[in-house]
């Protein structure tokens, strides 16, 4: 029995029959408060969904299903369609995810694997301090270093020496949809590497121990026991990254060029949903086009939900209990008996999670 | 315990300023002294110079938010505004939707054509035509021969025009295709006037910051953008061929003429001065008056009538600053009347 | 004498002595040099950010950066103190209701709700905090602002819904990280189910709870999304009111990145660079605090 353990109660002590008044109340009313705070939580979601459902009404009873594979954003002709935002939203989400994964997947393997133990700290912290850049601020430095930057020196590059692919035809523009991969790729590669982190750590030293003995490289060691064994955590934390990716609007608003259409060169400029939905909603003219904003907003939430809880399904059957990572929080890896509580990956929330959330995001 | 003291002491810090945010509300400013406006980005220059003004002569706080025209007239649609103002007017279908609303013109400016060119030296001559075809995305080199023929003695480089246009809700969109439209049927078949439209070529920018931006940094671009943002920023501009075949500078001279063009005022005060007739030599065609649309009755309109009287009297004389000519005074007169049926 | 001819016993090939160790290593070291690029760069792209931020913003803070607000259209100086003020008000508002729900529910789900019940409620909290903040936007602007105006108390609420997902899985995670001997001992010492929640339970994830609840400060203060809709219509000068729109530091860098000035580019520059130093320094706080309280969690073990 550590003394240490219980700490001292600095409150006088209640006489007998207030005591026995306060002990009877104490637990109902505690219950009471923290049932009816979760009821709040509940009904905060809901109320949110059903909310963002019901403006989109109008927009839905005239346009219907076909509104998602409309094409057409006209506000002069009232005619509203998802399709280019849709294509945009796919174009960059997967793009960013394209270069994050590889990315996140090498700096998680560096930090579990290569990184002497001084350095791994940092790096880490390093690494989820990137999420923990408002987006305005992302978006802000995308206009004014990253987009001009771009538009001298890679996208020349990338048009001169593969101009001849269809991506990477056309002029190179300073906004587009290039920048804002890049953006988005920087905002991603935070929660996937934090994520794959953790998954890696649940790999069994017994496993990796038995690769060296076998006589493989460190490399081949990867190949061999850490990526087939993390390769489902792995999905799992692209989905999330891709649920991140999603439902940012400001900093990719700021860098794509607001143009409703399908393009095939990444030079081109673009829309997305959330983008969309933040650059025309305050100066929606027509009601319509307010509920067409808001249908927009509903296909958004439906596809981070979708991403949200299918990342979370994976993960969580890869055996990480208790830390599904889309809403991270001070855990101990559960399932290396070895690893001290304070074991620096996983114990701190997810940069993604509590810092920008999947699917959500400072934005 | 350290950590308990310092969770202590923040929940105490948030309660401390939740209690001073309530007390203030309960105090100071009570729904009589603010007005909320939004909208027009064009009118908000002189709007930004108004608030402190009007604020220290009559104590009342006028909150501003430049959203667009389009937006301006969504908001008091909606009456989440008490004010909103737009450089294009209401059509019938608006009016209907709003609900009794009345517009009251209350500044007098100008949609300038602006250009970033490297090269290129300030007043290109344009005709609308011609501007037209490059907005409908017909002319698409700076060198074209139509361009050419207008400006003879300038060196005009073989860079692709990109054409900059308003994403959102538009006054300046407005006065534009209200202008090309009037020139060119080809323009009004396939792009028509109104305050948002679907430009066919070019990139977009957000409020007249957001075109001056993208102006500034797109070289070969042309836009259009309110006169006040065109000075602020020193963009290069192009002269308008009127129909008197004069080619006059935007600037307050040339928006007057164009004011003074005005035969009479409408009774929805719908005050349109943009391809002014030939009878007004010295007038720029693409001049516009800018609306306050307030709601015939309103829970502030003791608050919204000085306000809006000051507007289109006291408040004119910081316009010149800012290349807003002075209110006609038979607008001023058709103002009051209008104004006075706000109850 | 019969027995067969011995094979040599079969060697794994990866140990095999050939050409293909050389290849082998070599791209080993490929690899490894790819992981630690990787990383470099990341923190190469931190590194470029801030100091971007840093250089640009620096020069544009002053004092009247600090103490004036917007100033008309085209004239010089001026500064944010409505933003800065505006973002204070709408945080502390916005904490002042998501964090004491945030917690509540963390007490519920960790120590009242059975397994299933709480499996639930993490499920609930998490889609919640999938929600883009621009959807939340919208909701808030549909229920608060939709036939009224825009205000701080809308802004605030909007904010607050972003914080309690992370509050709330911040304080369960913690909460049931506390050692079930303490509980148990507190109960068996006959102190009910509330004091040994409240004396020992809480005290004891203290640190942690603080944590998450900086850390989803530090989100907030930097979410423009929200705002957009439902507390950007500002006035003049710095307001306190927030039965009104105030000013707050992301929406004005989001205005004033659009414009073409270069005055009002460096003050969103300095703008940045103050939000950044706050969320960093918040972070790093947050970090620092949840290290020490997992050490004292670790030492009741």
């Amino acid at each position: 029995m550590s003394s240490a353990s219980i700490p001292a109660s600095g409150a006088p002590r209640l006489a007998g029959a207030q005591r026995k008044l306060a002990d009877r109340l104490g637990d109902p009313l505690l219950r009471g408060l923290t049932t009816l705070a979760t009821l709040i939580g509940v009904l905060a979601l809901g109320a949110l969904v059903y909310k963002v459902f019901e403006l989109a009404g109008e927009s839905f009873s005239k346009f219907g299903l076909g509104f998602v594979t409309s094409s057409e954003w006209n506000p002069v002709h009232n005619q509203f369609g998802a399709a280019d935002f849709l294509f945009g939203t796919a174009v960059t989400s997967f793009g960013a995810l394209l270069i994050a994964g590889p990315v996140s997947v090498a700096i998680a393997l560096f930090l579990t694997e290569l990184a002497p133990r001084r350095v791994r700290r940092p790096v880490a912290t390093l690494v989820e301090l990137l999420a923990a850049i408002p987006s305005v601020v992302l978006g802000f430095w995308g206009i004014i270093v990253l987009a001009p930057a771009m538009s001298e020196t890679i996208e020349p590059a990338l048009n001169s020496v593969l101009g001849w692919i269809p991506l990477f035809s056309g002029t190179p523009a300073g906004f587009g949809l290039l920048p804002a991969i890049v953006i988005l790729t920087i905002m991603t590669v935070p929660i996937v590497s934090s994520v794959t982190r953790d998954v890696f750590a649940t790999v069994p030293t017994e496993l990796k121990e038995g690769a060296f003995a076998l006589g493989a490289t460190r490399w081949e060691m990867v190949r061999m026991v850490i990526l087939p064994y993390a390769r489902s955590g792995m999905v799992g934390a692209l989905i999330l990254g891709l649920g991140r990716a999603l439902g940012e609007a400001i900093a990719v608003t700021m860098v794509i060029g607001h143009t409703p259409q399908i393009t095939a060169s990444l030079f081109g400029t673009g829309d997305t949903l959330a983008s969309r939905i933040a650059s025309e909603y305050q100066g929606a003219t027509t009601t319509l086009q307010i509920s067409s904003l808001a249908y927009l907003a509903a296909i958004l939430l439906v596809l981070a939900l979708i991403a949200n809880a299918l990342a979370r399904l994976i993960v969580r059957r890869t055996g990480l209990r208790g830390q599904a990572p889309s809403s991270g929080a001070p855990t101990a890896p559960a399932t290396t008996p070895t690893a001290p509580v304070t074991s620096p990956s996983g114990a701190l929330p997810h940069p993604g999670a509590v810092a920008p959330a999947p699917g959500g995001g400072a934005s | 315990m350290k950590t308990r003291k310092i969770g202590a002491l923040a929940c105490a810090a948030a309660l401390a300023l939740t209690v001073a945010a309530c007390g203030s509300s309960n105090s100071s400013s009570s729904n009589s002294k603010t007005l909320v406006g939004a909208g027009s980005t064009l009118v908000a220059p002189l709007v930004s110079v108004w608030q402190p003004e009007y604020l220290k002569e009559h104590g009342v706080s006028v909150a501003y938010s430049a959203i667009g025209s389009g937006g301006g007239i969504a908001q008091i649609t909606a009456r989440t505004v008490d004010f909103g103002a737009s450089d294009a007017p209401l059509t019938e279908d608006e009016f209907k939707e709003a609900k009794e609303v009345v517009q009251i013109p209350w500044a007098l400016a100008a949609t300038c054509i602006a250009y970033n060119v490297p090269g290129l030296s300030n007043h290109l001559k344009l005709t609308g035509p011609v501007l037209a075809e490059i907005f409908m995305g017909k002319i698409t080199t700076w060198n074209d021969p139509k361009i050419a023929a207008l400006n003879p003695g300038a060196t005009l480089p073989s860079m692709k025009i990109t054409p900059v246009y308003r994403t959102d809700g538009s006054g300046d969109t407005f006065a534009v295709t209200n202008y090309l439209s009037q020139i060119s049927p080809e323009f009004k078949a396939q792009i028509g006037n109104s305050t948002q439209v679907k430009w066919p070529v070019g990139i977009g920018g957000k409020g007249n910051s957001g075109v001056g931006g993208a102006l500034k940094s797109t070289p070969g671009s042309i836009g259009y953008i309110a006169i006040a943002y065109v000075l602020a920023e020193e963009f290069d501009y192009a002269l308008i061929k009127n129909a008197a075949g004069n080619y006059p500078v935007p600037g307050i001279a040339s928006i007057s003429a164009a004011a003074a063009a005005l035969k009479e005022i409408p009774s929805n005060n719908e005050v349109s001065i943009v391809n002014p007739p030939a009878s007004a030599p010295a007038a720029y065609p693409i001049s516009t008056f800018t609306y306050s649309i307030v709601p015939l009755s309103s829970p502030k309109a003791d608050t919204l009538k000085p306000f809006l009287k000051w507007a289109i009297t006291t408040g004119q004389k910081f316009g010149p600053k800012l290349d807003f000519a002075p209110l006609p005074a038979k607008v001023v007169q058709a103002d009051e009347a209008t104004i006075e049926k706000i109850g | 004498m019969n027995a067969p001819a011995a094979t040599p016993a079969p060697v794994s090939p990866l140990l095999r002595s050939d050409g293909r160790l050389r290849r082998r290593r070599i791209v080993n070291r490929a690899m490894e040099a790819l992981a630690t690029l990787a990383a470099l760069l990341a923190v190469a792209v931190l590194a470029v950010v801030i100091v971007s931020v840093l250089i640009k913003g620096i020069s544009a803070i002053d004092l009247d950066f600090f103490l004036h607000s917007e100033v008309p259209f085209g004239e010089k100086g001026g500064g944010i103190a409505n933003a800065i003020v505006g973002t204070l008000v709408l945080v502390a508002l916005a904490s002042a209701m998501a964090i004491p729900v945030g917690v509540l529910i963390g007490i519920h789900s960790s120590q009242f709700a059975r397994s299933r019940t709480a499996a639930a409620i993490r499920f609930v909290l998490d889609i919640l905090n999938g929600v883009p903040t621009i959807v939340t936007g919208i909701f808030i602007f549909g229920l608060l602002v939709i036939g009224h105006q825009q205000s701080g108390w809308a802004g605030a609420i909007a904010l607050a819904i972003i914080m309690l997902p992370i509050v709330a899985r911040a304080c369960h995670e913690v909460l049931a990280l506390v050692p079930d001997t303490l509980k148990e001992g507190g109960l068996a010492l006959g102190a009910t189910r509330w004091r040994t929640v409240l004396r020992i339970v809480l005290p004891t994830a203290a640190g942690g709870m603080i944590t998450g609840s900086l850390l989803a400060i530090a989100r907030v203060a930097g979410e423009t999304a929200p705002l957009l809709f439902t507390c950007a219509i500002v006035g003049p000068g710095v307001q306190t009111n927030p039965a009104q729109a105030l000013a707050s530091i992301p929406v004005r860098i989001f205005e004033l990145a659009e414009s073409p000035s270069k005055e009002q580019h460096a003050e969103a520059w300095a703008a940045a660079l103050l939000l950044i130093a706050a969320v960093l320094v918040l972070n790093v706080i947050a970090r620092t605090l949840f290290g020490r309280s997992q050490a004292r969690i670790g030492r009741t073990r």
